[in-house]
């Protein structure tokens, strides 16, 4: 058996690395101003965030539910959704972040990419 | 299984199904995916450590399934099985290294474990490998809920041990 000083240590040490991992990946820009959203993992609608001059909304529906989300310049994010548990909502805004906006529940993920805009739309 | 330890079994499930209803209805602390206090996992480790491996799995198993069902989060249920099983196993190991004053730190490793196996569950379901990101985060809420619901779990079996037991 170990000594209950050793677990203490141990949990200290993984505490501290997750808090400096945690606020690494908070600081570090996501890089780039193109929002992806994807449904299931495949990519259905790309936004260039700095080319939005005007707030433009649109709805992603699938048969899980509907995301109504909001893009204004610079920045995007789910304004309202049917999800139970609304995390996607409260989330906010997402400007500049490498943490993407998830609903579980719909299985949405928009991120931000600085990949080269191939295919963009806008709104 | 005895009537006995059928009810007793029951008991303990409406116990941490309510202690997760109630939790359902405080308000998110941060809105990330997956941090949540747990306190439902009280009863799953105080099951553990005084009735035993099967019994805490039934109880386990039983409170996902009836909690996913009442909250209306049926989409959930994933997320909640893969979370518990694999925070289970952890439990379930620790529990051999571990002395009766030692005991939240098994919480504490199985909290951990349970962000570990809804990351996990999160990315295969969305092919969105980035969601790793929210690993660190989850890493920190798991050490500190775990931390909580383990210090209450080992004041539970030590004041419950010897009437569960019976």
């Amino acid at each position: 058996m170990a000594k209950t000083g050793t677990w203490v240590t141990i949990i200290l040490v993984l505490l501290v690395l997750a808090i400096a991992a945690s606020l690494f990946l908070r600081l570090r820009p996501a890089g780039g101003t193109i929002a992806e959203i994807y449904v299931d993992g495949r990519l259905e609608r790309r936004v260039d965030l700095s080319g939005v001059t005007v707030p433009t909304r649109f709805t992603v529906e699938t048969e899980r539910g509907v995301n109504v989300i909001l893009c204004e310049p610079g920045r995007i994010r789910v304004e309202s959704a049917d999800c139970p548990d609304k995390v996607c909502v409260d989330f906010g805004w997402l400007q500049d972040s490498a943490a993407p906006i998830v609903c579980l529940p719909h299985r949405l993920v928009i991120k931000l990419t600085g990949d080269a805009p191939i295919d963009a739309e806008v709104g | 299984m005895g009537i006995k330890r059928l009810a007793r079994d029951a008991v303990l499930t409406a116990a941490a199904l309510t202690i997760f209803i109630v939790e359902l209805q405080l308000p998110e602390l941060v809105p990330i995916p997956g941090v949540k206090l747990g306190l439902a996992n009280i009863v799953t480790v105080t099951a553990l450590f005084t009735l035993g491996a099967p019994d805490a799995l039934a109880i386990l198993l039983c409170r996902i399934l009836l909690g996913s069902l009442f909250a209306g989060n049926l989409m959930a249920l994933l997320y909640s099985l893969s979370g518990g099983l694999l925070s289970f196993a952890v439990l379930l190991l620790m529990r051999k290294l571990l002395t009766k004053k030692q005991l939240w730190v098994a919480s504490v490793f199985a909290a951990m474990a349970h962000n570990l196996g809804q990351i996990a569950a999160a990315i295969l379901v969305t092919s969105t490998p980035s969601l790793l990101v929210y690993l660190p985060v989850l890493t920190v809420s798991g050490i500190v809920t775990g931390l909580f619901t383990g210090l209450t779990a080992q004041y539970a079996v030590g004041r419950l041990k010897n009437v569960l037991k019976k």
